[in-house]
């Protein structure tokens, strides 16, 4: 299992319906998660949750994803209320001037996602908030495989597995979003960037080759139509 | 060059050249005057001496002698001048080249043009230099016993001269003075006639940096002032229209965020949706919810952009308006409101009066029923909604009535506003995009009707449509 129950995320989101799918998505890849719909209870829970920092197994939240335009405070206002706490905030709006997008940005703002948005990009954000906050995890641990992302080094039951640099940046991108279909050209943007014009069928050479050495034949799914998914 | 500038330099220059010559003619007129006036004196003084030896010159024709001549000739001469010394005025008698008589103390020119010729009993005078004086000369000739004595009296006027030279030399000092005086007047003056010009000058260039609330502060009644009111009116109105084009924009700018943030929303849930059932292994119960809420969206999607199009042409569209029975428009409405309102067990009741108005019908059925929409969706199970009208004085007026939820009275100066919405998450559960009323209000306009609000929350809601009516044209027609 990823050990990432400790990391919180509250979704402040007035559209029931994008606050679901934005909740199931975070579920997947194993983040907690609190659904707020508008402003002031969204105030109220991000200062309870400062409070009860020593006490309850609660604490504050990890990162905040607040949408502009909610009842009660606005995204804007209730940003500048937050902001001392320091807890990373990514805005996602269905508005899309760019003045809108230097105010939220300017009001410290670590992102700012337009909707309608894709799932994974929303995840990739996430990833590297996180990773700005020094809240990544240092080791991914997943049936029997054990990934170390800081020295990039692999070991399947213990045993070390000898990985290229791509396969390992294959593995990582589908263990961080586990559980959601990738699609070849996802996969290629991921891993090898944007302006690698390689064939979709390096992909599945290297997905070979993960499920060969990690022992993951199950686990790695070809997914009919989309691409691949690694399943729990 | 500056207007003001202008003013100042040549209204100096103007006086300086008028003053100079008028001073200058003054002066010289004086000095003229003086000058003919002593002319005039050492002409009879000249005259008198004439006079005296003419009274003599019997006695010397009996003597005929010309050491007597020179005698009584020098004898009168010396009377004179003792007479007239102190007036600088000299005399030398002359016969031929020799000199009978002289007191002059300086050198007598050689060439005296006014002896040539010189008849006898004429006088004759000339003004000359000579070393630093200006000098007076007058000449006469008197025949004795056949010689040609010429009588040669001198005056020195340099006086008068000196006089004028003091007259200009006063005259510069004055004129400096004047001139200093008149420059600082004109300075304050010129100064102070443009002063609200310049004023005005600069009110313009802070209303062109684009603040157009500046106005010009004019307190005089002259033209100037009469120019700032005038500016000051343009200025108005073009305040007013950039406020109103702003404004105008403002709303645009808002309308098309509302219609993006609308079309986003249920765009992000299907998307979401659709993306999420694709990519990820789900349960059959999630799988069923996800479908509900892509069906839902697209069908929150498909009402929006029905009643977008709606309220586009309506807003830009000139209706054909004819005189048609209102009874029968509401009748014809009525029945597919009957059915929506037994669908969702409510009660419509419809008490409506005859009237002829000028509409067309088509979009009058647009307005009741979306009127009616709203109140079906303020009210709860077996509510009652009443569609009713009446005429008064030029008017017909149709109110549709409920004893639903109600609006808080903060909601009704915006209620028109496309996009508003009182209770977000109650419209969009009934999958409304809060434009219903924006259409009303546009049909409403383009019948020249004028739509009115009464509201308390938890008692209900009236929304009366008040149409212009004519009632010459009868409400029995058939």
């Amino acid at each position: 299992m990823i050990n990432r129950l400790s990391k919180r995320i509250l979704i402040v989101e007035d559209d029931i319906h994008i606050s679901n799918i934005i909740k199931m998505n975070l579920n997947l890849v194993n983040y907690e998660t609190t659904q707020i719909y508008d402003g002031l209870a969204a105030l109220e829970a991000i200062q309870n949750s400062m409070i009860q920092v020593s006490g309850s197994a609660a604490g504050p939240f990890d990162l905040i994803i607040l949408d502009v335009m909610i009842p009660g405070m606005d995204g804007f206002q209730l940003m500048e209320r937050i902001r001392p706490l320091g807890i990373p905030v990514i805005f996602l709006t269905a508005k899309t001037t760019v003045f809108d997008k230097v105010n939220g940005l300017k009001l410290g703002a670590e992102d700012y996602m337009v909707k309608p948005f894709e799932a994974i990009e929303l995840l990739a954000r996430i990833e590297t908030v996180m990773r700005r906050y020094g809240k990544e995890e240092q080791a991914i641990h997943y049936k029997g495989v054990d990934v170390y992302l800081d020295k990039r080094e692999v070991t399947v039951y213990g045993e070390k597995a000898e990985l290229t640099p791509k396969e390992f940046d294959l593995l990582v991108v589908l263990l961080k979003n586990k559980n959601i279909a990738l699609s070849r050209e996802q996969i290629l943007e991921k891993v090898w960037g944007f302006d690698f014009y390689g064939e979709t069928r390096t992909i599945d050479t290297h997905v070979k080759e993960l499920r060969k050495k990690l022992r993951l034949q199950d686990s790695i799914r070809t997914v009919y139509k989309i691409g691949y998914r690694l399943e729990d | 060059m500056k207007f003001w500038q202008k003013i100042y330099l040549f209204s100096i220059l103007t006086f300086v050249v008028v003053f100079n010559i008028a001073s200058v003619m003054v002066i010289e007129r004086n000095h003229n005057k003086m000058l003919q006036q002593e002319i005039n004196n050492v002409l009879s003084e000249n005259m008198s001496i004439y006079t005296s030896v003419g009274e003599v010159i019997p006695i010397m024709k009996v003597y005929d002698s010309i050491d007597y001549d020179q005698t009584v000739l020098t004898n009168i001469a010396k009377r004179f001048v003792n007479k007239n010394w102190d007036q600088n005025a000299y005399l030398q008698i002359t016969e031929g080249n020799r000199s009978v008589f002289s007191n002059v103390n300086f050198m007598m020119p050689q060439n005296r043009k006014e002896l040539h010729p010189l008849n006898a009993h004429e006088i004759r005078y000339i003004l000359r230099d000579i070393g630093n004086r200006t000098l007076l000369f007058t000449s006469n000739l008197a025949s004795i016993n056949g010689k040609d004595y010429v009588f040669t009296y001198v005056k020195d006027v340099t006086a008068l001269y000196d006089e004028r030279m003091d007259q200009y030399l006063f005259f510069v000092k004055a004129d400096i003075g004047a001139v200093m005086l008149y420059a600082l007047v004109m300075f304050l003056i010129s100064k102070g006639l443009t002063k609200p010009i310049d004023r005005m000058i600069r009110t313009a260039k802070v209303i062109a940096e684009g603040r157009f609330s500046e106005r010009v502060e004019l307190k005089t009644r002259d033209e100037i002032g009469m120019l700032g009111a005038n500016f000051n009116e343009m200025a108005e109105v073009v305040e007013d229209k950039i406020n109103q084009l702003e404004r105008n924009n403002h709303e645009k700018e808002r309308f098309i965020q509302n219609i993006t943030h609308e079309l986003k929303t249920p765009l992000t849930s299907i998307i979401g949706y659709a993306n999420f059932l694709r990519t990820t292994k789900v349960e059959e119960k999630q799988l069923l919810d996800g479908l509900d809420v892509i069906y839902s969206e697209a069908k929150r999607l498909e009402s929006l952009s029905v009643k977008l199009m709606d309220l586009i042409l309506f807003r830009q569209g000139h209706a054909e308006l004819k005189t048609v029975q209102m009874l029968e428009v509401i009748r014809e409405a009525e029945s597919s409101l009957q059915m929506k309102a037994a669908d969702r067990r409510l009660r419509l009741d419809v008490r409506c009066v005859e009237g002829n108005v000028r509409m067309d019908p088509d979009l009058v059925k647009v307005l009741i029923s979306n009127l009616v929409d709203n109140a079906m969706k303020a009210s709860s199970e077996a509510g009652i909604i009443t569609i009713q009208s009446f005429r008064g004085r030029g008017s017909y007026t149709l109110e549709v009535l409920d004893h639903g939820i109600g609006i808080p009275e903060e909601h009704l100066p915006s209620l028109f506003e496309p996009f508003y919405m009182v209770d977000k998450a109650r419209t969009k559960s009934q999958h409304g995009a809060g434009l219903g009323l924006s259409i009303c209000q546009s049909i409403a306009e383009m019948h020249g009707a004028r739509m009115e609000v009464e509201s308390t929350p938890g008692e209900g809601t009236t929304i009366r449509t008040v149409f212009p009516f004519q009632d010459d044209t009868g409400g029995e027609r058939e």
